[in-house]
Parts: C-alpha cells; structure tokens; sequence
C-alpha cells in the first residue's frame, strides 16, 4: 500500500481552534482537581489559590475516614443512586420500545397519538420534580386518592414522600419524563427495519413475537445500547427531581442521590475541597464506565457487521 | 434632518468647524454625564418583587435622574450559591440582599465594605433596629459591622377564634404555657365547623426549608439552644432540646396534628389554615397578605379564616417564651466600583419610608422599630396584633458557620420526622434522642472542620 502524503498545513489550520478547546474543556477539570487537594471553605474559598495544600487529605477522608461529614448518607446516596439508575434507565427503554412498537403500524390519528405520548418529556425535570410532589400528597394527592378511594387496591393511603416509599416517588416520575424520548428514537430506528424481512417471517408462518425478538431486537440492537448509556449517565447526574420533589431539603435515606448528597454537602456544609474530591471520584468512575461500556459493546455498535 | 451628509455638505468651513468642535465637546464630556448605573441583588419575598423593587425605587430614582437601578431576582433556594460564586469570585453586584444568618459567613469571605460608624450614625445606629436583628450585621465576636437590617420575619400562633370559641377555649389561657397549650389543643381537635372537621394543629415535618426555625423556639423557651456558650459545638441533643422536640413532636404522635401535614412544606401549611384545616398554625407575618387580598386578586379575604383569626404568642416553656427572629440585611461587595452611590441607595432601603412602603408590598416586617410602629401599618388590626406579640425575638448566633451547621440540621432533623410519621422504626423519647445524638456528631465534625 502506498503511504499517504502528510500535510502539516491543515492541522496548523485547526490548531487554534484546538487549542481553545483544550483550554476550555480542561481548565475546570484540572482548577477542580487543584481544588480538590486544598482545605477549602468560607475562609479560603474567595482567595483558593492561597488556601492550604493538603496534599490527597480530602480523598483519603471521604474514602477511609468514615466518621468523616461528607461520608454521612454516602453509602445510602451511592445504593440509591445505582439502583435509580438501573430501573429507571430499563423500564425507560423497556416502555419506550414496547410502545415504539406498537406505534410503529398504521392507525387513525398515528400523529397526534405520537405528538401526546411525547408531552411529559417536554415538561421540564424541575417542574416534573414539584408537579409529582403535590401528586404524591398522602391526603390529596391524585395517587393516593386513585389507588385508595377510586380502586380500592390499599386500604390506608400511604405515604409516598417519607419513609421507604420515597423511593418510587423519584423513580416512577423519571420513567414518566424518560420514555416518551425513548420512544421517539426507537420510532425512527424502526422505521429502517427493512419490510422485506417481515414478509418473508410471516410466510415462514414466524409468529410477531418470533419476529419482534429475531428481527426487530438485534437491528435495534446498537441504538438500545447507546440509549442504555446515555440514560445510565443522565440518571447518575440526576438532581432536578430530587431537589424540587423535596423542598431542597433531604430526601431521606432511602430517595438522596449522589449529586443532591454532592451538592448538600460541598455549598451547604461548605466543603468545597471534600466535594472537589467526590465530584473528581465520581468523573473518574463514570469513565471508567464509559471506557468499558464502549469496549464491551464495540461491535454491537458496528451494527453486528 | 439638521445633520444629515447633505446639509453637513452645504455648511460652509467655520460651519464645519463649529459642529465637529461640538461633536468633540460631546464625546468628551459624554462619560461624565453618563447616568451611573448599580447593580442589586434581592431575594424573591414577594409574587412580583421585579414590578414591587421598581414602585420601590420609584422615588429615589425621581430624585436621582442621572442614576439607573439594574434589579437582579434570586430565588431563596438558590441565591446562597449564587452569593457565595459571586464573594467567591468577586463578580458580583454593588448592593447586596443577604440572609440575617449569611452575613457573618460572607463578610468572613471578605466579600463585603465594612460599614463605617458615621454611616451607621447616618441610619439611625443600632438603636433605631430591633436588637435581635441588628445583632445579625456582625459576628457575634467582632464590632465591625457589614450589613443594614432591611426586613425582617418573625413567628407567632395564628388561630381560629371561631373555634376557639366553640371549643369554650379562652386563648389567652391556652396560649400560657405548654401545659394548657396541649390542654387546648386536645380540647379543640376535632372539632366541627360548617360541617368541616377541623385539626387542633398543623405543623410542616420532613420536606420544609424551615425546619430549624420551627423548632428553634420550642427549643430556646425550654432552656436549651442549638449551638453551646463558646459556640464551639452542637447542643441540639441536650436534655433540654431533646424535651421540646419530644413536646413538639408528640402532638403528632398523639393525633393533634394530622400526620399528612409532616410530608408538607410551611407553604402548604398555611393554605392548610386558609382552607380550614388546622386550628392553630405557627407562621410568619407574609400570611397576613393573602388574608387581607380579596380572592378576585388571588387572596383569601372572602374565606371564613380571614373573618375569624387572631394571633397569639408562643406558649411559655420552663425557661421563656421566646421567637424566632430573621429577616435580610443590606451589604455592599467589597468589589463594587460604586461604593459611595451604593451606600445612598442602601441608606433609602432601610430608610422608615422605604420600609413602609415595602413591608404594605410584602407583609414582613421592618427592621427599623419606628417603620414597625408607623400608624399606616398599625392600622391593619392583625398586623397590630402581630407586633405587640413578637416583643420577645431571638435571633440565631452570628457565628460564620452558621450556614453549615444549620443545613446539617435541616437534613438530619427533617430525617427525624420518618421517624414521628411512624415510617421509620417505632416512635420513642429513646428513638429522637439517638436520631439526634446523629445529628449532633455530624454538627460537630462540621463544626470543627470551619472553625
């Protein structure tokens, strides 16, 4: 093969730019990583270059120090989170697809159902956060009164934002906001199905189940894996529900998230070095996520060529 | 057109001269009689602090024409990053609204002008303001002083009189002491009016921004405090603290308070109150708005609350019968480039006129004593009412870990309330006291971190 001439000139072209990039992406990451070895609180903050170097004090605090403040309700927030993520991200993808697919088929009124079912993502996460805190009222919230007064499924109305339950009234309303996108994007994956291939299922009298799992899955195979991912990431970073549904107080243990816990932790208790840290902690486990997400599904992503 | 490239073309050279003489002279003296221009910072207190901030200055800017006024909303949930971005940064605005408990905080950042003896003497000084908020413009420590006192809230009971009276409650008795409080609130719960059942009491628990300040009077008329003399560590797991918050939480347990209330935030509390839902409330003086707004405007005024209120003091514990006082305060960024401007316009804010005006806006209270007694506030009767009971307010230490110390409060007393609403384990004096054994270790870990 003959080796490709090299010409400097273009990327002399680009190197500006480039460069501009390098030191927008990079200097808050490397000012948060200096920040994260220093003692920083109300004193220091205003003048941060100035404050103590403390050297990896403020890691070896939040990681073996357990009596430390930044600790309190870690484990909780770190369960919570994980756990918030996997259902919420699945059942968004599960509900999106199952209705993409249901969608995906010739009815009166396809553009208006579609244009309705994309409504709750439209609602901004803050005001979805505030809205599901009046629904989910013990005494008047719409939930109790459809499950308790209207069906009769329990015989006393919960509680939905204290104790356990807490839980589902972050990840129900997540789903809710979630799926419609979900939906949408697995719609236009669809719609690159080649119709041939149903054809020539039906004649081989495959059943629409055997056709959704042998033809529809693994084409949509590479967009559910990206989707995955995305949702996985947006549902680690999540904060809005959380903060609005609770007042911008504490959830509890059973409904605090990393990032609220971050937040509380680094503005209110003024820790600003400890939450550089965690902030530093968590950005190295989410590549790490994304480093083995991307090399584990590398071929999926190539469309199973 | 005097100037347009015609007429400019037909003038003849001196001509000429004499325009671009003018035009220099312009340009030059431009800059100076430019209209200088503040930047201000203002929590959002009422529905529309933009409009009410601009009927605010409207006659300060009538007498300063040359100056122009940029207003910058924050909500409260927010504005406490935002300030400590901008002290942080130091790009912020030239006049500044701060929380009675942020001052000691920013002013530790060195954010803020420290306000000189003549200029205090300008405002009238200490002795012009309620003490218990004057006490908020400097650490607890120090004389400097780096805030004017602008509003202010306190908290009583608010109750339905009309229940009172069907219950054959004397209020003045119910409202002695602890002891014929609970009295009273036993007598009255479940009472029915217009056929509504009404409960003795309603009280925020778990998801309320106030968490802190709703205890912190029960805490203080029992004897105790949240913060020790030295203000070194936490006390909020005292035998004395521990004794209110059991007294406070057993109405709950105990049916007088209605446990859906301990989900709601202060808010839901009191429209929970404007509905007839709760006898008694304890609040702030923002409610007195809505109950003197007609419901064509979005008030309650029609509503059998409004016809049938009064206000009353916090029962006495043991030790008092203390409240709670906070409010905003004034300051200048030490960054400002406008000081002496800055300081005119901070001194009309906290002037009695200004403070008038905002608190028929706002329905807080003044901070200035003679604005608080002015005739044309008095003459609203209930807001009459609510002065001559908040005599006895107390502020929270000045100290500049304040703000810490109060948000581990706030999340792991909030917490405290699983366990009252009976979703978190069993309801036990022993239960609260180790809760708050928790809540006291992780104050003082925060505590002896920011000192």
């Amino acid at each position: 093969m003959r080796k490709k001439p090299f010409h400097a000139f273009p990327y002399l072209l680009l190197l500006p730019a480039i460069l501009m990039m390098l030191a927008v992406n990079l200097t808050p990451i490397l000012q948060g990583l200096y920040m994260s070895l220093l003692k920083l609180n109300q004193y220091t903050l205003n003048q941060f270059l100035d404050a103590p170097f403390i050297g990896l004090d403020n890691y070896r605090r939040i990681l073996f120090e357990g009596h430390s403040p930044i600790r309190a309700g870690l484990g909780f927030a770190l369960r919570n989170t994980l756990l918030y993520t996997l259902v919420v991200s699945i059942a968004a993808i599960v509900i999106g697809l199952a209705v993409a697919v249901l969608l995906n088929r010739d009815f009166p009124a396809k553009g208006v159902a579609r244009t309705l079912l994309l409504l709750p993502w439209i609602v901004p996460s803050y005001v979805v956060g505030s809205l599901w805190g009046f629904m989910w009222q013990r005494d008047v919230g719409i939930v109790n009164v459809v499950l308790v007064d209207y069906l009769h499924l329990l015989d006393e109305k919960p509680f939905w934002l204290l104790g356990a339950n807490s839980f589902w009234a972050i990840v129900i309303p997540t789903v809710w906001r979630a799926w419609p996108v979900m939906m949408l994007l697995f719609l236009a994956a669809l719609q690159a199905v080649p119709e041939d291939q149903y054809e020539a299922a039906t004649l081989d009298g495959v059943s629409k189940w055997g056709q959704f799992w042998h033809i529809t899955l693994p084409i949509l195979k590479p967009v559910i894996v990206i989707q995955f991912m995305f949702q996985f990431i947006d549902n680690v970073y999540s904060y809005n529900i959380v903060s609005m549904m609770f007042g911008g107080g504490y959830p509890g243990e059973w409904a605090d998230l990393l990032m609220p816990l971050l937040t509380r932790q680094s503005f209110s208790y003024w820790m600003f070095g400890q939450g550089a840290a965690v902030s530093f902690i968590m950005m190295t486990l989410m590549l790490i996520f994304v480093a083995v997400w991307m090399r584990s599904f590398k071929r999926s992503l190539a469309n199973d060529e | 057109m005097i100037c347009s490239p015609k007429n400019i073309k037909k003038l003849s050279k001196p001509g000429k001269l004499k325009l671009f003489l003018l035009s220099l002279t312009l340009a030059l003296t431009a800059p100076a009689l430019q209209a200088s221009e503040l930047n201000i910072w203002v929590m959002a207190t009422t529905e529309q602090q933009q409009s009410d901030m601009k009927e605010l200055l409207r006659p300060y800017l009538a007498k300063n024409p040359s100056l122009r006024v940029n207003v910058t909303v924050l909500q409260w949930e927010s504005a406490w990053t935002k300030i400590t971005a901008a002290a942080a940064s130091g790009q912020g605005p030239d006049l500044l609204e701060l929380g009675t408990t942020w001052v000691a905080a920013i002013s530790s950042m060195g954010a803020l002008e420290q306000i000189s003896d003549a200029q205090q003497a300008s405002v009238g000084g200490a002795k012009a303001f309620f003490p218990a908020v004057w006490s908020s413009t400097h650490r607890y420590d120090e004389q400097k002083i780096y805030a004017i006192p602008w509003y202010a809230e306190a908290r009583a009971a608010f109750y339905r009189t009309d229940v009172f009276k069907a219950a054959g409650i004397n209020p003045r008795d119910a409202f002695a002491n602890w002891g014929s409080f609970k009295q009273a609130m036993q007598k009255i719960n479940g009472q029915v009016i217009n056929g509504k059942k009404i409960a003795a009491l309603g009280y925020p628990g778990k998801n309320d921004m106030s968490v802190v300040h709703n205890l912190a009077p029960w805490i203080w008329n029992a004897g105790g405090d949240l913060l020790s003399a030295d203000k070194k560590k936490s006390t909020i797991n005292s035998p004395e603290a521990l004794q209110a918050i059991n007294y406070y939480t057993s109405f709950a347990v105990e049916g007088l308070v209605p446990m859906a209330s301990l989900e709601k935030d202060s808010a839901q509390i009191d429209t929970g109150f404007f509905n007839g839902q709760y006898a008694v409330i304890f609040t702030g003086p923002w409610i007195l708005k809505p109950l003197s707004t007609p419901k064509s405007k979005g008030g309650q005024l029609e509503s059998v609350t409004a016809n049938n209120f009064s206000v009353a003091p916090y029962p006495a514990g043991l030790k008092g019968q203390q409240t709670f006082f906070a409010g905003s305060d004034l300051a200048i960024m030490k960054s400002s480039k406008n000081k002496e401007e800055s300081w005119k316009l901070l001194s009309y804010l906290v002037s009695r006129e200004a403070q008038v005006n905002y608190t028929k806006m706002s329905w807080m209270l003044p901070t200035r004593i003679d604005a608080a007694y002015d005739p044309s506030l008095m003459a609203n009767l209930h807001y009459a009412e609510f002065v001559g009971q908040i005599k006895n307010g107390r502020h929270y230490p000045s100290i500049s870990a304040w703000g810490p110390l109060e948000s581990v409060y706030l999340k792991n007393i909030g917490s405290m309330f699983d366990i009252v609403a009976g979703v978190k384990g069993k309801y036990s004096n022993l239960a609260i006291k180790q809760a708050l054994d928790a809540t006291a270790k992780e104050a003082n870990e925060v505590l002896a971190e920011l000192q």
